[in-house]
């Protein structure tokens, strides 16, 4: 076999899409959350923003998140592949961030976000969905 | 917002769930049937949305309102969401799919119990 990244001078090879098989079930898993956090934030932000404008804020950042790694996990060209690695590590970054915050600092984070406690309120979903998300774009590059 | 009609729909959409996982643990690409099923549990939770809401209106109890009709409404997208997404894949990851849908529905019907009677919100 010849390896397909050396054949041709502008045919590079074309990673699998990450949208199928079991892409369809982590876009899928990935658009829960994406729901899930957008409506949460949508009603933190909308009916109480003057309690915790910080943790608020942040339950609008996740959202974004997971927003924009469901699209582009779903559309799975080299952009979207790109997009979706730094959405992916933004998230784990952040799950990472703000649940070791808010065991440290648990007053500041009181349920308010999809990624307090790791995750916890959400079967720490959240905390094992980056690595996943993560091995699937390495996976089918 | 409590009663009968919330624990029908928990109880058609674990059953349809367990089947939707037997067809995919089994291989299966999601049947006419399956699709069927969350049409079914549509046209179920359309009716939890119009009751709830009505139930809504007719009471002055402070409750967390906004989080209840979320919680109405992001039940009532499931379904078509992944009835859609299903469609374009003819595997076992096509019926995980509307299986996922059929998992997440209680847990909503759940949410709009617990935000009616106040204990979440």
């Amino acid at each position: 076999m010849v390896d397909p990244g050396l054949t041709d001078s502008g045919a590079r090879h074309t990673p699998a899409p990450t949208g199928q098989g079991f892409g369809r079930v982590l876009v899928a898993v990935y658009g829960i959350f994406a729901l899930a956090a957008t409506s949460r934030s949508a009603v933190q932000l909308a009916t109480k923003f003057d309690e915790a404008p910080l943790a608020y804020l942040l339950s609008a950042f996740a959202a974004i998140v997971y927003i924009v790694a469901t699209v582009s996990l779903a559309r799975g060209d080299a952009t979207s592949r790109r997009l979706a690695t730094v959405a992916i590590s933004i998230e784990l970054i952040g799950v990472l961030i703000v649940g070791a915050a808010s065991e440290l600092l648990p007053s500041d984070f009181h349920q308010a976000t999809v990624w307090t406690g790791f995750g916890s309120g959400y079967g720490f979903v959240p905390l094992v969905l980056p690595f996943v998300g993560l091995w699937w774009l390495r996976h089918t590059r | 917002m409590t009663g009968t009609y919330a624990t029908v729909i928990t109880v058609v959409s674990l059953l349809f769930a367990g089947w939707a996982l037997i067809c995919a643990a089994t291989n299966r690409r999601p049947t006419l049937l399956l699709f069927a099923a969350a049409v079914l549990l549509e046209a179920l939770l359309l009716g939890f949305a119009v009751g709830g809401v009505v139930q809504m209106a007719g009471t002055a109890r402070h409750f967390a309102r906004a989080e209840f009709v979320g919680y109405l409404l992001g039940a009532l997208v499931i379904p078509p969401l992944a009835f859609y997404w299903a469609r374009g894949e003819r595997s076992r990851s096509g019926t995980l799919v509307i299986a996922l849908a059929f998992l997440i529905t209680p847990i909503m019907v759940l949410r709009v119990q617990q935000v009616w009677v106040g204990s979440v919100g």
